[in-house]
């Protein structure tokens, strides 16, 4: 049955996790996302405006591994909504079950740059991570709507099956991949490089978050010559012109890929923003 | 649009200067390389982390602590001044000299920061600070509820009043290395703050308002007109054991498209004013029923993606106008100030500001007008350091409204006073995000 009004009102971090809940949620879930699809998550202004949606939410999802930190806890804390805050039902922190890659095995300092002291929290394009998203999800829907419990399960299958014909789908694009150096602007494509099997040999940050400087970019540019890596990633809410000086010295191309749902008006859910993300790695492998 | 074209300039400058500078690494590296010399080595790979496995979860699992959040602020500052400010807030710098020049160093603040979630019911959260070195006090000390219905909130202890913008935030969010005049003119030279509690309700709105009420024990003495600067007079702090002070705010906020802001506020305070001691013992307005009704304004122009150009640009102004009673041997008076700020970010990590206030608009018997105008470059190394220049005019004691009694208080000399700092501000540990 389908419900005419939504049961749930969701509010997301960032929009590939609202879509997530909205594959898994259907009808019975309203959603609204914070952050913007191409706005840099970890700078979100933490404007009073946001309170008022946080306020309405049942249900808060966001990516977790401090990514957020910057801005979500006074949100969280001003908006007044009991049912959100952390260690509630309404709190999902979607990096629970996640494989977490970068996790420093080293004490963290700030000399580091600005690390991320849990892992690297840029982990929602690879399928297995957005299936344990979707059951993350789902499971916290059952838990505030039993009454959904059949339409979130079958929900998920059929997301469950529809990522499973994409990865078969996408398997040729991640075997021509396989094997490729690349470089990249932020160190934040690890799990995308993990799951097609690309090497990532530098970064323009010399640390995360941290601007690089000319003695950084021609040793990157050299280990980009010398490696072979023909393509540059990067982010599409950073500046293009280091990236793309970077990039023509070191014969490479620059490909400013989205990172999130609605980065570009044509993604609108997360198998589109994967897709745009291959068929821009295709087609200048 | 001007802005956007201002920003963009300083961008492209900044990309063409890093061409340049690239050109040249360049070329001395093959330069280097042709001469046999070694050249530069690879990028380093990124040697703090783990790349893959499931090894680092047990590391996440042993970084679980129960231990509240824990940072320091320092502000290191340097400065000359031809003589102590009128108006000094309780973290301004305090070069220590009165009406001579006074050239040094001061530790402008160090903060002391926890805070941690209490249970399902409470956030608390601690702020130490040492003032200029001169001793430790509770800048803050509170919890903040989580739980209440109908969108109420509860904080109790020892806080930073609601009232306006500034006196909210702490020094390390300050533009400028001082604090506006009204400050210490009016809200007291710590700001209004003190024990006390505050219920705070976000109404149902299409858009943000809310509405604060606060009662604090604030405590203050007379001003001292001993020293060869006049103290300003505090608007609350007499009788606490019978007299708490009242607030009363309410914030609205309206978002316009996702590149402006406007954030603003009107304010209400209520006291007693512990007035003025006299050379000849006794005081003068002490006890005078206070209020201060203020209004403030932040608006604010950044793209939603401030990486594509580097520049924002902040406006802030407050209003401050203060009614005392008639009362101990002074009569009913009026008087106020303001200031107006504007703050630029013209490329990644510079700001440029100026701010302008005023102080005895209008001048009361006990407010004499002064005339502030400060600039300053900021230079934001990362995350957690910046360094600062800061310059500044003060004219005081441009005029008092009763002039008989403006004679009880010494008039500030020499009126004319420059001065310039150098302020280092950096943070360690895990500091909370602070609000927009």
């Amino acid at each position: 049955m389908i419900a005419l009004i939504a049961v749930l009102h969701v509010v997301s971090s960032i929009q590939t996790l609202g879509s997530l809940a909205k594959e898994v949620g259907g009808d019975r879930i309203e959603v609204e996302s914070l952050a913007k699809g191409y706005q840099d998550p970890h700078f979100v202004e933490a404007k009073p405006n946001l309170m008022l949606v946080l306020n309405r939410a049942d249900l808060l999802v966001y990516v977790g591994l401090e990514l957020e930190i910057g801005w979500l806890p006074p949100l969280v804390l001003g908006s007044r909504n009991p049912k959100i805050q952390v260690g509630e039902p309404g709190n999902l922190d979607c990096s629970q079950q996640i494989p977490v890659l970068d996790v420093p095995t080293v004490r963290v300092t700030r000399a580091m740059g600005d690390i991320h002291p849990l892992g690297n929290p840029h982990y929602w394009l690879p399928p297995q991570n957005a299936r344990i998203i979707a059951r993350e999800i789902e499971e916290r829907l059952v838990l505030l709507d039993p009454d959904g419990r059949a339409a979130y399960q079958k929900n998920l299958a059929a997301f469950e099956a529809r990522v499973a014909r994409k990865e078969k789908e996408w398997g040729g694009i991640a075997a021509k991949l396989r094997g490729m150096k690349i470089a990249t602007y932020h160190k934040s494509w690890t799990y995308l490089s993990q799951w097609l099997g690309m090497e990532e040999i530098g970064y323009v940050e010399p640390k995360p978050g941290i601007p690089p400087d000319p003695q950084h970019l021609v040793r990157l540019i050299a280990a980009m010559k010398e490696e072979g890596a023909r393509l540059l990633l990067m982010e599409n809410f950073y500046n293009k012109s280091v990236a793309s000086l970077v990039a023509e010295k070191a014969g490479a191309k620059l490909l400013v890929l989205p990172t999130d749902v609605r980065a570009e008006p044509s993604i609108t859910d997360w198998v589109t923003l994967v897709e745009a993300v291959l068929k821009q790695l295709a087609a200048a492998a | 649009m001007i802005l956007l074209a201002l920003c963009l300039l300083a961008q492209s400058q900044a990309d063409q200067e890093l061409q340049k500078q690239l050109e040249k690494a360049i070329q001395a590296d093959q330069q280097q390389t042709q001469q046999g010399q070694p050249a530069n080595p690879p990028a380093p790979p990124a040697a703090v982390t783990g790349s893959t496995g499931t090894v680092p979860q047990t590391l996440m699992r042993g970084a679980q602590s129960l231990n509240p959040d824990i940072s320091a602020i320092l502000d290191a500052t340097m400065g000359w001044q031809r003589r102590a400010p009128q108006f000094l807030n309780g973290d301004d710098p305090n070069l220590h000299g009165d009406t001579a020049h006074a050239l040094g160093f001061t530790a402008q603040e160090v903060e002391v920061a926890a805070s941690a979630v209490v249970d399902p019911y409470f956030k608390g959260e601690v702020y130490l600070t040492i003032a200029n070195l001169s001793g430790l006090e509770v800048e803050e000390a509170f919890a903040t509820s989580t739980s209440l219905p109908w969108n109420l909130q509860v904080k109790a202890g020892s806080f930073r009043s609601a009232f306006g913008r500034q006196n909210g935030q702490h020094l390390h969010v300050q533009d400028f290395t001082r604090r506006p005049l009204i400050n210490a003119a009016f809200l007291g030279d710590d700001g209004l703050r003190g024990p006390g509690a505050q219920v705070s309700w976000l109404a149902p709105l299409p858009f943000f308002l809310t509405f604060y009420a606060e009662a604090l024990s604030v405590s203050n003495a007379p001003a001292s007109i001993d020293g060869p600067l006049p103290e300003p007079v505090k608007s609350f702090g007499a009788n606490v054991a019978q007299r708490p002070t009242l607030t009363a705010e309410a914030k609205f906020f309206l978002p316009f498209g996702e590149e402006w802001s406007l954030y603003g506020g009107l304010n209400f305070a209520s006291g007693e004013s512990p007035g003025l001691s006299v050379a000849s013992g006794g005081t003068m307005g002490a006890g005078r029923q206070t209020q201060l009704f203020g209004a403030d304004v932040y608006v604010k122009w950044k793209p939603a993606n401030v990486a594509q150009t580097y520049g924002s640009v902040a406006f802030q102004a407050e209003v401050v106008v203060r009614h005392l009673a008639a009362g101990d041997g002074l009569a009913d008076d009026w008087d106020g100030g303001a200031y107006g700020q504007a703050v630029v970010q013209f490329a990644r990590r510079w700001f440029v500001g100026a701010r302008g206030d005023l102080i005895g608009l209008p001048a009361s018997s006990v407010t004499a007008r002064t005339a502030r105008g400060a600039v300053d470059l900021t230079f934001q190394g990362s995350e957690f350091m910046r360094i600062r220049a800061y310059a500044e005019l003060e004219k005081g004691n441009i005029s008092f409204a009763d002039q008989s009694v403006g004679m009880l208080l010494p008039a500030v000399q020499p009126s004319w006073a420059p001065a310039l700092f150098f302020q280092l501000e950096i943070s360690i540990g895990a500091h909370g995000a602070h609000p927009f």
